[in-house]
């Protein structure tokens, strides 16, 4: 009796994250996001992919769907230009209540195409896709909103309506992770836990560089504490990882989560090059707000 | 008099049938399906199983009118399924979630670079990322062809350039470093070893 009393105590209450979030907690939400995809645009010198050799372009997603002539049209600097700064004024619409279904709907029409358009000269990887599955929530739930308005026999449950949008992006963000996980627990077996292979992997990304190039990971072989740190860090992340559909309904777990996930983003940039500030910043969901502060609840 | 109710045929949930069907693949017919695919997908429909369990998730789900249901399966169902597409381009941004997926044993860890040489005589890194930082990540090097990889540093050198008019790139050596995973005791190293592969002359043109 004592010892189920004392491990519901340390679990601690179980309750759907954001479940009581009103709609100044989904307007914050939304600007947040779009505000991160402006800043992303504004850093970003698009134009200058013109002058990418052509014969690396491999279209990723729906820019595969354009006829090569309407590629060429984009690959010119002034194209370019054009597209970055519609993109930039179309998320900047989306920052406001008005219009929001038809400009959150544009907004992630046009930045699935600028995320194609960055990924097809290379591997199309992971950073800013949560993000983008974000803006894809925000517009998809705008327009349920809308229909539930206008043709449903009951409004949507007014209390319960901010939640939608924003335990749908929590949930992606932690599925997400999960995935990860899961395949390289079952893909990559046990042997990616054993030998050197965090090392290789760290190795790798630490010579290549990226755009960030803190030039330290190649050395990781000369540091034992590193190596055993790698090597003992994997298993630990990817148990994160797998089990991260949790801060769905766990808040105690959320607190264990967050600090070890955001180390392993800094230490991945350290070590690594690789650098995942949109998840990051996305880590601000998983924090329940609404609990927090009376004045972002529904109602 | 009232007839006594008949007990309900009692049904599996679908979910734990599929689970004993993947697990009777994975058991007797592996070669037809793929470890990776059904393996991972056992697990994913235990969490999700889980979720369905839970009662505040399903007063949850069962409060959206349909419309929001159809969104919020929609997005999951898509991340879901374009994870188990394998592939990483075609349905972006559905794409297969994979990070660290296989064991490496290469060592001594190699990679290829551009490292330029500028008309002061200063050594610079030519990295695509950096001279084009729109690109998130390209390629290795080492799956280009001799041409492309050609092609690949002139264009770097030529947008370098444009940028450091007072100081152009004059000549870029693609080189390939190399680190061993397991160094000799006492070895430090300032810069990893490195071995010339190939040199361009830039000032040429040609």
């Amino acid at each position: 009796m004592r010892t189920s009393q004392t491990l519901r105590h340390l679990i601690g209450p179980i309750e759907l994250i954001h479940e009581q979030a009103g709609g100044p907690l989904l307007i914050f939400a939304r600007f947040g996001i779009f505000a991160l995809w402006i800043v992303k645009l504004l850093l970003d010198p698009l134009w200058r992919l013109a002058e990418m050799l052509r014969e690396f372009f491999q279209p990723v997603g729906i820019l595969a769907l354009l006829p090569a002539s309407a590629l060429d049209a984009l690959l010119r600097p002034a194209m370019l230009g054009a597209f970055l700064v519609m993109t930039i004024v179309v998320c900047g619409f989306a920052m406001f209540q008005r219009w929001f279904p038809l400009a959150s709907t544009l907004a992630a029409i046009l930045l699935t195409a600028y995320s194609s358009l960055i990924r097809s000269f290379g591997p199309a990887v992971h950073t800013d896709i949560v993000l983008l599955l974000a803006v894809y929530a925000l517009a998809g739930f705008a327009w349920a909103d809308l229909i539930q308005d206008r043709f449903g026999k009951k409004p949507a449950a007014g209390g319960r309506r901010c939640s939608y949008p924003l335990v749908t992006i929590v949930a992606m963000l932690c599925l997400s992770y999960c995935l990860v996980g899961l395949n390289r627990t079952v893909a990559g077996g046990i042997s990616v836990f054993t030998g050197d292979t965090m090392e290789a992997w760290a190795v790798d990304a630490g010579l290549r560089g990226y755009y960030f190039n803190t030039d330290i990971g190649w050395r990781i072989p000369e540091w034992p504490l590193v190596v055993f740190m790698l090597r003992s860090g994997l298993p630990v992340i990817t148990f994160f990882e797998i089990t991260a559909p949790l801060c769905l309904v766990w808040p105690r777990y959320r607190w264990i989560f967050i600090p070890v996930m955001l180390s392993f983003h800094l230490l991945s940039l350290v070590l690594m090059n690789i650098f995942f500030f949109d998840d990051m910043l996305l880590y601000l969901l998983l924090v329940d707000w609404s609990r927090r502060f009376p004045a972002l609840r529904a109602g | 008099m009232t007839t006594p109710a008949r007990a309900r045929l009692w049904l599996p949930p679908i979910s734990l049938v599929a689970c004993a069907l993947i697990t009777v693949l994975i058991s007797c017919v592996r070669h037809l399906s793929p470890l990776a695919v059904t393996g991972q997908a056992v697990f994913l429909i235990v969490i999700l199983r889980a979720f369905c369990y839970w009662p505040p998730m399903i007063r949850w789900i069962v409060s959206m009118p349909v419309a929001h249901r159809v969104v919020f399966g929609v997005l999951i169902g898509c991340m879901v399924l374009g994870h188990y597409t394998l592939n990483g381009r075609t349905y972006f941004p559905f794409v297969v979630w994979e990070i660290f997926p296989f064991a490496r044993e290469d060592d001594p860890v190699t990679c290829r670079e551009f490292i330029a040489t500028t008309a002061k005589g200063d050594k610079v890194r030519l990295l695509v990322e950096q001279v084009f930082p729109s690109i998130v990540q390209v390629n290795p090097l080492d799956g280009y062809s001799p041409e492309a990889t050609e092609h690949l540093a002139r264009a770097l050198a030529k947008v370098y350039n444009e940028r450091h008019a007072d100081d152009p790139v004059r000549q870029v050596d693609l080189m390939v470093m190399a680190v061993k995973l397991h160094p000799p005791p006492g070895e430090s190293r300032a810069q990893p070893s490195c071995e010339l592969l190939k040199h361009y002359d830039i000032s040429s043109g040609r």
